[in-house]
């Protein structure tokens, strides 16, 4: 009996010191929630439809390259309005129509298609599509760590929701800048240098007047940034020279005038393209595209030799041009995003959060310890102790599993504190109705105990089964109370139990004829 | 010490009283949330924005309401918080015209509510780019105050954020003189920042926006893990106990669910995702009270053959009683110091707690046993229910 009962303290010992130990300096240890500690929580949608649109973009263009290539004439091919990843070849030469599924079959064999009358309409296959949008919302979380790393932020978090959902979840604590943050974020950041092939001029119509009013094959129309450009409409090829990922080492700079401006160079395959597209180009306007906006038209004055240095000047504020940079420097994104849910607590407000629930654990601890003193005596310390125990063990366990502890989590520990203690209530008026029935005190002690914990256990089970739904479904926050509550109630069955027995049995001898309970 | 010696209510006279109260509050609950004030949704469900501010000087609820106004943000409500006349939480569901393309109106409205609540003066220096020393984050602080002050920027930029966004201050520094009280600040200091900044009289202590897609999900999510939740105790319940009392413990918690909700329907609170929690919470909570009991009839069914089934159970609850009361106080007293310290944020949680807790503890002692009682007389089962 002697023996087993110096393992117990010792176990006991063991689980204070490992709790002490994980949870100390609690500063450093417990990891505070975002509604705590202050920051950003965003759900992004990834527009994957965007990813699957740039496609049929590019193979739009090889098709219709392809088509020329053989002299196969058509009216049109233009993308479905209503399909996402379909477009139509519209009236071919219905003798040309082997011809046309031919080169379909042979060069684009991620597209089905088929005959309607007079169009050939060509839809991505499932497969493919489905790789596509999983890849874009890869591709976008990639980008957006980068960015979020760029920005310097410490111990973010940015995961998929899901393993095949398109939406995102960014976690950023301590932002002090949350729109900026969130438009940088945003920014799709698509940068191309393309040659420009007239304009500018007020009208699209009078940009065309000299192509007969329609759009040249391999050009399209676009609107200069009315800040940063002249204005008005240009004609520019629809080829990109150098895109965002041709860049290296994007940075804010000055430029001749002292006005913010970003410059970079190319990596060495890009440079020699460029080089070569500037030397041949001498004296035509090339224009830099920014999100499909025309951010800055000029000519080239001569031939740009690798690596290519250049700088992009529009009119910037100094932290647009250090922004434009930073997003430059990360890449773009794979397809558009959209702001779902957006939460942004200010430090101030997740301090006071923080004192207030301190306050109100310390309040509800020292109710409880002083009714559990003052009804059940010294069997009330015993309690007491338990309890205490209890919070120090969930504390470790917080810091043991790296859970954010947040204000539903403290509230959690508070209904756990009120809750924890029912362990004690269930055996000590097992004790008490024992002691009644004349049992000597160490009986009454045994049996209480043993009556009680069936029941303690069953009572128990329901509140964690509830705990673990809600940790489940829930979100941060809602994860945090849950988290608490299921620690908390399973050490209470440890400390209300096994310890609160430990306790007595130290205490009490066979010579006990009283038990202060 | 003890509250309740030795007690012989006959719980089980006052069933159909029980019964009728419960009757009452369920239906009154049920006509508020179908055809009466309904449940009032936060955004959380809803879908929307709420912003958290705290004005410098006290403001009328009026102005408050006026400023929007003027600026077209109409479908609104505006709460005070405190005594202080400060703080207000301001909630809107608008959908607006949008101009920038690509952006939900929740993402923008935010931002229009704070604009809207500035004051000229405020807006003038923002519009010329002047720095704001209330919202200004640190690094760029020290940004500022490393060209004056080499070396020493990055320090006391710290000391001044630490000291705005303290809770005494909420993010609002009144006045710079205030800043001659944190120690390593100069006189040159407070100078140089009197002059290249100003103090904007509101700080933004929490700005949350959802869109009407989560708002849709979260709906689903909380709804699927209230129903997972209850699955998963009938089914722990049905292998605990008999099936009977199964049935018995579970039309007990979809009592505590319905008149919880309803009396917190009838409050007017706002429904969002911590009172989900404390509703799910509350059945685990409830479920605990009802098996202590039930627990308890299973062993008087052992040791006393020849007790009539009602006379049993009144036993059992009178035997339980002690624990039942004792165990709802102390938890009803930790989640009444949530309630009344634990700040704006989790008020709504701890008060439906509060009902909770009560509601559970009433249900567990007048109705569960009721419920075993009448299926008793009903389906007069032969074993597992006494004589």
């Amino acid at each position: 009996m002697k023996k087993k009962l110096r393992w117990k303290i010792i176990l006991v010992a063991a689980v204070i010191l490992l709790a002490t130990f994980l949870f100390y300096p609690p500063e450093e240890k417990i990891h505070l929630g975002l509604d705590l500690k202050g920051g950003m929580h965003l759900v992004l949608q990834v527009v994957t439809d965007d990813a699957v649109n740039n496609e049929a973009d590019q193979e739009i263009i090889r098709l219709r390259e392809q088509l020329a290539k053989e002299n196969i004439e058509f009216l049109s091919i233009s993308k479905s309005e209503t399909r996402v990843g379909q477009f139509a070849v519209q009236q071919f030469d219905p003798e040309k129509e082997g011809q046309i599924r031919d080169i379909l079959d042979d060069n684009f064999k991620n597209w089905d298609h088929s005959v309607r009358e007079t169009s050939i309409l060509v839809t991505i296959k499932p497969g493919i599509e489905t790789y596509l949008r999983d890849q874009s919302v890869k591709q976008a979380q990639q980008t957006l760590s980068n960015r979020v790393d760029e920005l310097g932020l410490t111990e973010p978090t940015i995961q998929r929701q899901g393993l095949t959902g398109e939406r995102i979840i960014v976690e950023l604590p301590g932002v002090e800048d949350p729109d900026r943050v969130k438009e940088i974020l945003k920014t799709t950041a698509l940068l191309e240098f393309r040659l420009v092939k007239g304009g500018p001029a007020e009208t699209k119509e009078k940009l065309l007047e000299e192509h007969g009013g329609e759009v040249p094959g391999n050009m399209e129309v676009m609107k200069g940034n009315p800040t940063q450009t002249q204005g008005g409409y240009y004609l520019v090829s629809n080829v990109a020279e150098i895109v965002g990922k041709d860049l290296r080492n994007a940075r804010r700079s000055t430029d001749e005038w002292n006005k913010p401006a970003v410059s970079f160079s190319l990596h060495p395959d890009a440079a020699r393209r460029f080089a070569k597209m500037t030397g041949e180009n001498i004296g035509e306007p090339l224009c830099i595209i920014l999100d499909k906006e025309l951010m800055e038209v000029a000519n080239i004055g001569e031939r740009i030799p690798p690596p290519g240095d250049t700088i992009i000047h529009g009119r910037f504020t100094d932290q647009a041009a250090e922004d434009l940079a930073l997003v430059l420097r990360a890449g773009a994104l794979p397809a558009s995003i959209k702001y779902l849910e957006d939460r942004t607590i200010g430090p101030s407000l997740g301090a006071d959060s923080i004192r207030r629930g301190l306050t109100s654990i310390i309040i509800a601890l020292i109710l409880i310890l002083v009714f559990m003193g003052f009804y059940y005596k010294f069997a009330g310390f015993n309690a007491i102790a338990a309890l205490t125990l209890n919070i120090l063990i969930l504390m470790g366990a917080l810091a043991y599993f790296k859970a954010s502890l947040t204000l539903p989590g403290i509230a959690g520990i508070i209904l756990t504190i009120g809750m924890a203690v029912d362990a004690n209530v269930l055996v000590f008026e097992r004790i008490r109705e024992e002691l009644a029935q004349g049992k000597s005190v160490l009986s009454s002690i045994s049996s209480g105990f043993s009556r009680a914990f069936r029941t303690i256990l069953d009572a128990n089970m329901t509140t964690i089964i509830a705990a673990i739904f809600l940790f489940q479904f829930g979100t941060g926050p809602i994860r945090g109370f849950a988290i608490t509550l299921i620690i908390g109630i399973t050490a209470s069955m440890f400390t209300a139990v096994f310890v609160s027995r430990l306790i007595f049995d130290l205490t009490v001898s066979k010579k006990s004829k009283k038990l202060s309970i | 010490m003890q509250f309740i010696k030795k007690t012989n209510i006959d719980f089980m006279k006052y069933k159909f009283v029980a019964f009728a109260f419960s009757g009452v509050l369920i239906t009154i609950g049920i006509i508020n949330m179908t055809v009466g004030k309904g449940i009032n949704y936060g955004i959380d469900f809803a879908g929307g924005t709420m912003v958290r501010i705290l004005f410098a000087n006290e403001v009328p609820i009026s102005e408050v309401r006026g400023a929007l106004r003027d600026a077209g943000i109409e479908n609104n409500k505006i709460q005070k918080l405190g005594d202080t006349g400060r703080e207000f939480i301001i909630r809107t569901m608008q959908d607006i015209e949008l101009s920038e393309q690509g952006m939900e109106s929740h993402e923008i409205i935010g931002r229009m509510v704070v604009d809207s609540l500035r004051g000229e003066d405020e807006k003038r220096a923002l519009a010329e780019g002047t720095i704001d020393l209330n919202s200004i984050a640190q690094t760029n602080l020290a940004v500022l105050l490393e060209t004056p002050f080499p070396e020493k920027g990055a320090e006391m930029a710290e000391k001044i954020t630490n000291f705005r966004n303290h809770p005494d201050q909420m993010g609002i520094i009144l006045d710079y003189s205030q800043l001659e009280t944190i120690e390593g600040i100069s006189i040159e200091v407070i100078n140089y920042l009197k002059k290249n900044t100003f103090l904007s009289h509101l700080s933004v202590l929490s700005k949350e926006s959802v869109g009407p897609q989560v708002g849709e999900d979260l709906r689903r999510k909380a709804t699927q893990a209230t129903i997972w939740a209850l699955i998963g105790m009938l089914i722990y319940i049905g292998i605990r106990f008999k099936y009977a009392y199964g049935v018995a413990a579970i039309l007990t918690l979809a009592h505590d669910v319905l008149v919880t909700l309803g009396i917190f329907s009838l409050t007017n609170r706002e429904l969002n995702l911590p009172v989900i929690a404390a509703v799910m919470t509350l059945v685990g909570y409830s479920l605990n009270d009802t098996i202590v009991i039930f627990d308890r009839v299973r062993d008087n069914l052992k040791l006393l053959r020849k007790h009539k089934f009602s006379s049993l159970l009144n036993l059992s609850i009178n035997q339980t009683l002690s624990r039942t009361i004792i165990t709802s106080g102390t938890t009803f007293l930790t989640v009444f110091t949530l309630f009344l310290l634990g700040g704006e944020v989790i008020n709504d949680f701890a008060f439906t707690m509060m009902i909770g807790v009560v509601i559970g503890t009433y249900s567990s002692i007048y109705q569960s046993c009721s419920i075993l009682l009448f299926w008793k007389e009903i389906f007069k089962p032969k074993k597992g229910m006494g004589k």
